[in-house]
């Protein structure tokens, strides 16, 4: 059996807006149909690592393969959920052609979307369960609804790298459930899915792998190796306190200060 | 009742007036609509402005003055295009700077000019009644021009305007296709000052699409309805101008503004 | 007429008279002869040929330039500071002089060269509150700027009263012979060919001296800076199709596209190259006042001939 190269490579990048580095030095690998987890406080640099994975910014150095290949040669094999704040709520579009547009990337450049490509749309909208809002403007879409429809965007694409940046955040439980049970669907078609949470209970318990990152990769692998007290407090730093007993607890409330780097937390 | 249509129609500068100015109504307001939802309200007015030194630079070439007025739009474009280029400044930002550089530029230009043959203030910009056969045949050349490319690259604007990190995973050229939009927004602006002078261009660019925008929640009905509003406003105002003795370039505005101000107040009833 | 500018005359020396005796101009290039401006080119030439050889008369404004349309720069504050005679049409011809005189400061004589003149009232209602000022284009009218020029010059350089008077005595009679060769050229019409069509109301006078009649005017205005309606412009038309006009007559300084949609409507022809608010360059076809008015004169009588 020849060796099937991991689904995704990143080979010691770095990655930054114009002369600031904001993250260095990440490396790690992740095989076909995994389900990932990016946690880490405000400010980590978890939606810059995205924007490096779909392209979208220049790597100062290091290497990103997908298959084997670098990422410059893949055409529409990344897909990106993004953040509610992202997106144009007001743009007059609806929910069908914002799904639409995830097809754009089969149609090559001067073809309308067919029959097919009409019928995938429709697909995707009753897996996420919207399928009623096909002719809403975005606009008009709750919370849940407008994060499904992204969802759907996502799904029509027909990706085998999902990144989804923060959809636990400010959703009602149902769409929580929804979207994971998708990316369950997704996982049986060996989709991997790479998620940014601040959720560290649903990134602990429903996730393979965790990527743990403080402006580089503080740790990488399956939860229970990742949440150990010394990652988190390389991560969280004076954001986290571990109690007496054991339990720990994280604040997430700030960006980390870059002036003064995080402590230590001492062992008893 | 017929009659009181088609008397301003006996007269040729009328009906080419109205053609014109339907023409320009129609091209401003499909490309009107990108400009309102990419937020570059001023371009129109900016570029007819930041044209200036292209039309004083072939004027002293004595060259074709309205080449010069083309080249001086696509190079403002292509600047517009460069300042703002990965997200740093603003496309409102880049406008801004490039039209007072330019306008600048255009005014030391003409001022250098010891003599002119012809004054440049009177030439530079057209006027709806002063349309001419030819004038026409250009702007619907290159109206027809732009609208076909716009339908042809539909898709790919709609995806660079609502969701650029999207073009990127898709692989879309998102600065190529930015660079082609602003060319197409210069050369409407070139046209349609040449047909329809400096005060209407800009407003056609903007009023009846923000209209649109108000009335609609779909892009291709936004069109749609911009271009139809476009072309009545250009209509009415005409027959204003004919029936009221108003001045045909405002008489349009004051229409299309009309419109504007009928849908604003309809859509805060209706909320 | 003569008495009419006298109190004009008599405001301007008080006015010299009270100047403060340290000014920041610099000294003019002869010792005593006053630095001359003039608003438009053929102001300048008036003057130039009052002021002889003892000084240089130079206008404000370039050649070919619409005075109506001009809007002026800092070069051309400092060039007025920098002038003890300053030579004006008037009647609010110089709409763009009033904010460039008040940042200005200093003293200086000013001129108005139509003053005693009366303007004749225009069918144009608008912003030249003070009438049509277009006066230069009737030689006979000329004749008072060229004596309200040599007052000035008298007044700020008493020393060659004689010369002036001489040189616009000389000017005087060329304006009256000018005067009488345009009669001449235009009784060549018959009267029911005495028709004008022009961009805006410039030949109002020229009109009214020569017997024409004027139809209407593209622009309806004493101005070039406006735009007439639809309702205008098909009015024009009818109005010429009604009479004998078989021209309209444009400045070189003009836009013609109305006028030549006009034109095609109503099937006349359309004449491009007067000069009536601008001299030409030397080579050009109106290199003096005289000139111009000569080079006018003839488009005029060879297009309404037909």
């Amino acid at each position: 059996m020849t060796h099937t190269p991991h689904r995704l490579e990143v080979i010691d990048i770095s990655i930054g807006y114009g002369d600031k580095i904001v993250l260095r030095d990440v490396s790690f690998q992740i095989p076909h149909g995994a389900r990932v987890a990016v946690v880490g406080p405000n400010g980590a640099g978890k939606s810059t690592l995205f924007k490096a994975l779909v392209g979208l910014l220049p790597l100062k150095s290091g290497r990103i393969l997908i298959h084997g290949l670098d990422l410059g040669i893949h055409q529409d094999c990344v897909a990106y959920v993004p953040q509610r704040e992202e997106v144009d709520w007001k743009f007059p579009v609806t929910v069908t052609d914002v799904v639409m547009m995830g097809r754009y990337g089969k149609l090559g450049w001067l073809k309308r979307p067919s029959r097919a490509d009409q019928a995938i749309v429709r697909e995707s909208l009753t897996q996420l369960g919207i399928a009623d809002l096909e002719k809403i403007s975005i606009g008009d879409l709750s919370g849940g609804q407008q994060q499904r429809v992204f969802l759907a965007r996502a799904i029509a694409q027909e990706p085998h790298i999902l990144l989804m940046d923060e959809p636990f955040t400010g959703v009602d439980i149902t769409t929580q459930e929804a979207t994971l049970n998708l990316l369950d669907t997704l996982r049986d078609r060996s989709v991997t899915a790479i998620i940014s949470t601040h959720d560290l209970n649903l990134a602990a318990n429903r996730f393979d792998y965790i990527l743990l990152l403080n402006k580089r990769v503080i740790a990488f692998g399956p939860p229970k190796e990742v949440m150990q007290q010394e990652n988190l407090a390389g991560a969280f730093g004076n954001s986290l306190l571990v109690m007496e007993n054991g339990a720990m607890l994280v604040d997430e409330c700030c960006p980390p200060d870059e002036d003064h780097p995080h402590e230590e937390v001492q062992h008893d | 009742m017929i009659d009181w249509l088609l008397e301003p129609l006996t007269y040729g500068f009328m009906q080419r007036g109205l053609a014109a100015s339907v023409m320009v109504g129609i091209l401003c307001a499909v490309m009107g609509t990108y400009v309102v939802l990419r937020g570059m309200a001023f371009l129109g007015d900016a570029m007819a402005h930041a044209i200036l030194p292209g039309i004083a630079i072939a004027y002293i070439l004595d060259g074709s003055l309205l080449v010069g007025a083309i080249a001086a739009a696509v190079a403002v474009a292509v600047g517009i295009g460069f300042i703002s280029r990965g997200g740093n400044l603003k496309e409102d930002t880049a406008i801004g700077i490039l039209f007072a550089a330019a306008l600048s530029l255009g005014v030391a230009l003409i001022s250098t000019m010891q003599t002119y043959a012809v004054d440049l203030s009177h030439i530079l910009f057209g006027n709806v009644l002063g349309v001419s056969v030819s004038d026409l045949w250009l702007t619907a050349i290159l109206g027809a021009g732009i609208l076909l490319t716009v339908g042809l690259l539909y898709k790919q604007f709609l995806v660079i305007s609502f969701d650029p990190v999207l073009a990127a995973t898709l692989r879309l050229p998102a600065e190529l296709l930015r660079y082609v939009m602003l060319l197409l927004l210069a050369l409407t602006v070139v046209v349609s000052l040449q047909t329809v002078g400096v005060g209407l261009s800009s407003a056609m660019l903007v009023t009846p699409a923000a209209t649109a925008y108000l009335l609609t929640r779909r892009l291709w009905p936004m069109m749609l309805a911009s271009a139809v509003i476009g072309a009545l406003s250009s209509v009415i105002g005409l027959y204003l101008s004919f029936y009221l003795n108003i001045v045909s370039g405002a008489a349009i505005v004051l229409t299309a503004t009309t419109f504007f101000l009928v849908a604003f107040i309809w859509k805060r009833m209706k909320s | 007429m003569k008495n009419k500018f006298a109190p004009a005359v008599i405001l301007v020396s008080i006015l010299l008279a009270s100047c403060a005796p340290s000014q920041s101009i610099s000294p003019a290039p002869q010792a005593g002869r006053p630095r001359v401006l003039a608003s438009t080119s053929f102001l300048a030439d008036i003057a130039q040929n009052v002021a002889g050889n003892r000084f240089v008369v130079e206008p404000l404004l370039p050649l070919g330039v619409d005075p109506h349309a001009y809007q002026p720069k800092p070069a051309d504050a400092a060039r007025v500071a920098a002038s003890t005679v300053l030579i004006l049409n008037g009647a609010d011809y110089e709409q763009f002089i009033q904010p460039l005189l008040e940042n200005v400061g200093g003293d200086r004589l000013v001129v108005e060269a139509s003053a005693g003149l009366t303007p004749r009232l225009s069918s144009a209602d608008d912003e030249h509150t003070a009438g049509d000022p277009h006066f230069w284009l009737d030689p006979s009218l000329v004749i008072t700027y060229v004596e309200n020029i040599r007052n000035g010059f008298i007044a700020a350089d008493p020393e060659g009263a004689e010369i002036y008077t001489a040189n616009a005595d000389a000017y005087i009679m060329q304006l009256q012979e000018l005067d009488t060769w345009i009669q001449s050229q235009v009784d060549t019409l018959t009267p029911e060919k005495r028709t004008l069509v022009t961009n805006h109301e410039a030949l109002g006078y020229f009109a009214d001296r020569y017997g024409f009649t004027i139809i209407g005017t593209v622009i309806p205005s004493l101005s070039s800076e406006s735009s007439p309606s639809a309702q205008e412009m098909a009015a024009l038309v009818d109005q010429i199709r009604a009479s004998n006009a078989m021209v309209i007559f444009l400045d070189a300084t003009d836009n013609p596209s109305l006028a030549n949609q006009i034109a095609k409507e109503a099937k006349v022809k359309v004449i491009t190259d007067l000069h009536l608010e601008s001299l030409t360059s030397p080579d050009g076809s109106a290199p003096t006042y005289i000139e111009m008015m000569k080079h006018n004169t003839g488009l005029i009588v060879k297009g309404c001939k037909g």
